[in-house]
C-alpha cells in the first residue's frame, strides 16, 4: 500500500540529511565551490567551516529536536496539532529566557547556562501548567490542551512584552531579534551544547516505542496492557521539555517545525516510533536547514531569521489541519 | 492449581469524583471469581459496573479495601505484571486509531515484551496468529482498523487481548452498538472461549440474554451496591429485574433471563 518500504524511506531522509549537512553550507549570498574547499582556499575554508556549516548544523539538529519534541506531545496527548510551539512550551521557556537576558548582560561565558537554566525552568514550568490544566478536565481532552496551551502562550507573550518595556532599547532590539528565532551563530559552541539534549529526546522516544505506539490505541487500552502512563507521560514530558529548552536558549522560538514535519513523515514512514522518531530527527533537520537556507538567500544580502518563514509556512499549515481534521482526537 | 480465587475483592470501596460536586461511590463490595467461571453484571446506567470492572482489571486503585489475584494483592504487583494476568477490552476507545488489525494484536503482547526488544519474537507471533484464528478473524488481519465495522473492530480488540494470554478476561459492554449479526459473533466467541477454553471472563452488559447464556452466575449492581449475586436464574428473573431497573419484565420459559417489555 505504501510505495516505500519505512526503513527504506528512512535511509533515504538519512541520505537526504548528508546531502543537507554537505551542499547547504556551499550555498548563500555568496557561492562557494566544493572544490575551493577541498583544495583549501582560505576564505571558502573560513566562510565554510566557521560561518555556514556551524549554522548548518545548528539547524539540523534544531529542527531534528522540534520535529521529535512535536512528535512526542502529539502521541502523548493524541493530537495532531500538539507541538511546543502550540502547546505555549516554546513560550515558556522564551520568557525564562528573555528574563535571563535582561539581566545576563556582561556575564559573558556564564550567559549561555544562565539564558539555558532559565529556558529550562520555563519550559518544564509551561509543559507542567498546560499537562496539568489539561489533565484536570479530562473529558475534552483534545480541545483543552490547545486552550490551556493559548492561555500559557497569550500569558508569555504578555509577560516578555511586559520585560521588553523594561529594558533599554538595545536590550530590547536584540530580544525581538531573539524572539523572531533565527540560527545567526558563529563557532560550534551553540552545536555541541544542544546536540546532547537533543540526543537525550530522541532516546526518551525510542526506548519508550512500545509504549507510544499503544498510546495510538487510547490511555485505557495502553494501561491494560501494562502501561504504565502517567509515568511515561512524566518521562517523556521532561525529556521534551529539557531538548526544547536547550534549543529555545540559543535559537529562540520556531514555531511549527514540530507540527509540519511529523505529520508529512507519518505519511511517508508509517506510525511504529522506532522509525518514526529517528525520521523526525533526521527530516526535521532536514526542513529547517533547507529553510534557514531560502531564509538567507532570499533577500540576500539581508538575513531573514528562519522563524518568520516557518511562522509563515506554519500558520496556514495549522489552519488547514484544522480544516480537514476528521472528528476528534 | 489451588483453591484461591482467581480475583477477590474484600471491602472494595472507590469514591469517584463526578462531574460538578456530585460524587459517588462504589461498595463496599466482596466478591471471588472462581478459575473457568464467567461473571456477568447487570444493572442501570451510572450503576458503577465500569468502575468495579475498572477496579478488577487494576486500571484504577480502590480507595478502601483490597483486590488480589491468587491471593496476590494487585499493590505488590506492578502495571506489566497485572497485565500478564489480567486482559480488560474497555467500551470507549479512540475514533480513529492508526494501527492494522495484526498490529493492534501485537500490541497485545506488550508486557512479555522487554524494552530492549527490537521487534516481537517468534513466541510472540504464534500467540498473534492463534489470537487472530481464536476470534476468526485473520480474513481481515492486515487491514487499516479505521476501515472495518464496529463489529469487525470488537472483534479484533478482543483478539488483542487474547494475544495478552493473561488468565483473567474481562470486557466492558462487548456487545453495546452492535448489529445482531455480530452480537452473535461475540456471544459465540466469549462462549467457545469460556466452554471450550475454560477462560475465566468477566463482563459487564445490558444484554440481559447475553449474561443469563454466558454468566455462571450473574451480579447485579444498583447504586454502587450488590443488589443480587446468585445464578442467572434467580437474579435474571422477572420481578428481580424490574426491581433492579425500574422497569415492567415479562418471565421467559425455562429459566431464561426475563424479556423487557417495550410496549406502552
Amino acid at each position: 500500500m505504501r510505495p516505500l518500504h519505512p526503513r527504506s524511506a528512512l535511509a533515504l531522509l538519512g541520505l537526504l540529511w548528508l546531502a543537507v549537512a554537505l551542499g547547504a553550507p556551499l550555498l548563500g549570498s555568496q557561492p562557494i565551490g566544493l572544490l575551493d574547499v577541498l583544495r583549501g582556499d582560505p576564505t571558502a575554508l573560513a566562510i565554510f567551516w566557521q560561518l555556514r556549516l556551524p549554522r548548518v548544523l545548528l539547524a539540523l539538529l534544531a529542527g531534528g529536536a522540534l520535529a521529535t519534541a512535536g512528535l512526542g506531545f502529539q502521541t502523548l496527548f493524541r493530537n495532531p496539532l500538539a507541538e511546543p510551539y502550540t502547546l505555549g512550551v516554546a513560550g515558556g521557556a522564551a520568557l525564562g529566557a528573555v528574563l535571563a537576558l535582561r539581566v545576563s548582560e556582561g556575564l559573558g561565558a556564564l550567559g549561555l547556562p544562565l539564558v539555558a537554566l532559565a529556558s529550562f525552568a520555563g519550559a518544564l514550568g509551561a509543559t507542567a501548567l498546560v499537562a496539568g490544566v489539561a489533565m484536570h478536565r479530562k473529558e475534552s481532552e483534545t480541545g483543552t490542551l490547545l486552550l490551556a496551551g493559548i492561555g500559557v502562550s497569550l500569558s508569555t507573550s504578555a509577560l516578555i512584552l511586559f520585560v521588553q518595556y523594561l529594558a533599554d532599547a538595545t536590550q530590547t532590539f536584540r530580544m525581538v531579534r531573539w524572539m523572531m528565532g533565527g540560527l545567526a551563530v558563529v563557532g560550534y559552541r551553540e552545536v555541541l551544547w544542544l546536540l546532547p539534549w537533543t540526543l537525550l529526546g530522541l532516546v526518551a522516544l525510542l526506548a519508550a516505542r512500545w509504549d507510544l505506539n499503544l498510546l495510538l490505541a487510547g490511555e485505557e487500552i495502553a494501561a491494560s496492557r501494562g502501561v504504565d502512563v502517567p509515568r511515561l507521560r512524566l518521562r517523556i514530558l521532561i525529556a521534551t521539555s529539557l531538548m526544547i529548552g536547550a534549543l529555545v536558549a540559543v535559537a529562540g522560538p520556531i514555531g511549527f517545525v514540530g507540527l509540519m514535519v511529523p505529520h508529512a513523515l507519518r505519511r511517508l514512514v508509517g506510525h511504529d516510533h522506532l522509525i518514526l522518531a529517528p525520521a523526525c530527527l533526521l527530516g526535521g533537520g532536514a526542513f529547517l536547514a533547507l529553510a534557514d537556507l531560502a531564509a538567507r538567500t532570499v533577500m540576500a544580502p539581508a538575513d531573514l531569521p528562519v522563524g518568520v518563514l516557518t511562522a509563515l509556512l506554519g500558520g496556514p499549515f495549522f489552519l488547514l489541519l484544522l480544516a480537514v481534521r476528521r472528528g476528534r482526537g | 492449581m489451588n483453591n484461591l480465587p482467581v480475583l477477590s475483592a474484600r471491602g472494595l470501596v472507590r469514591e469517584e469524583r463526578g462531574r460538578g460536586n456530585a460524587g459517588w461511590t462504589l461498595g463496599p463490595l466482596d466478591l471471588e471469581v472462581a478459575a473457568g467461571e464467567c461473571l456477568a453484571l447487570v444493572g442501570p446506567n451510572g450503576a458503577g459496573k465500569t468502575t468495579l470492572l475498572r477496579c478488577l482489571a487494576g486500571l484504577r486503585k480502590p480507595s478502601r479495601g483490597e483486590v488480589a489475584h491468587r491471593g496476590r494483592n494487585f499493590a505488590e504487583l506492578s502495571r506489566r505484571e497485572l497485565a500478564r494476568r489480567i486482559a480488560y477490552v474497555p467500551q470507549v476507545r479512540p475514533a480513529s486509531v492508526p494501527l492494522t488489525v495484526r498490529e493492534a494484536v501485537e500490541l497485545g503482547r506488550y508486557p512479555h515484551l522487554s524494552p530492549f526488544q527490537l521487534a516481537p519474537s517468534a513466541t510472540d507471533h504464534r500467540a498473534v496468529d492463534r489470537a487472530l484464528a481464536a476470534a476468526g478473524i485473520e480474513a481481515f488481519a492486515e487491514r487499516p482498523l479505521d476501515e472495518l465495522s464496529g463489529g469487525e473492530r470488537q472483534m479484533a480488540w478482543i483478539a488483542a487481548a487474547l494475544a495478552q494470554e493473561a488468565e483473567v478476561l474481562i470486557l466492558d459492554e462487548p456487545t453495546t452498538h452492535l448489529d445482531p449479526r455480530h452480537q452473535r459473533d461475540v456471544a459465540g466467541l466469549l462462549h467457545r472461549l469460556h466452554r471450550e477454553g475454560g477462560a475465566t471472563i468477566l463482563l459487564a452488559t445490558h444484554d440481559l440474554e447475553l449474561a443469563g447464556l454466558l454468566g455462571d452466575r450473574v451480579l447485579a449492581l444498583a447504586a454502587g451496591r450488590s443488589f443480587a449475586l446468585g445464578a442467572p436464574s434467580e437474579v435474571l428473573a422477572a420481578d428481580s429485574l424490574a426491581t433492579l431497573f425500574d422497569a415492567p419484565f415479562q418471565a421467559e420459559a425455562d429459566g431464561r433471563a426475563a424479556r423487557l417489555s417495550l410496549a406502552p
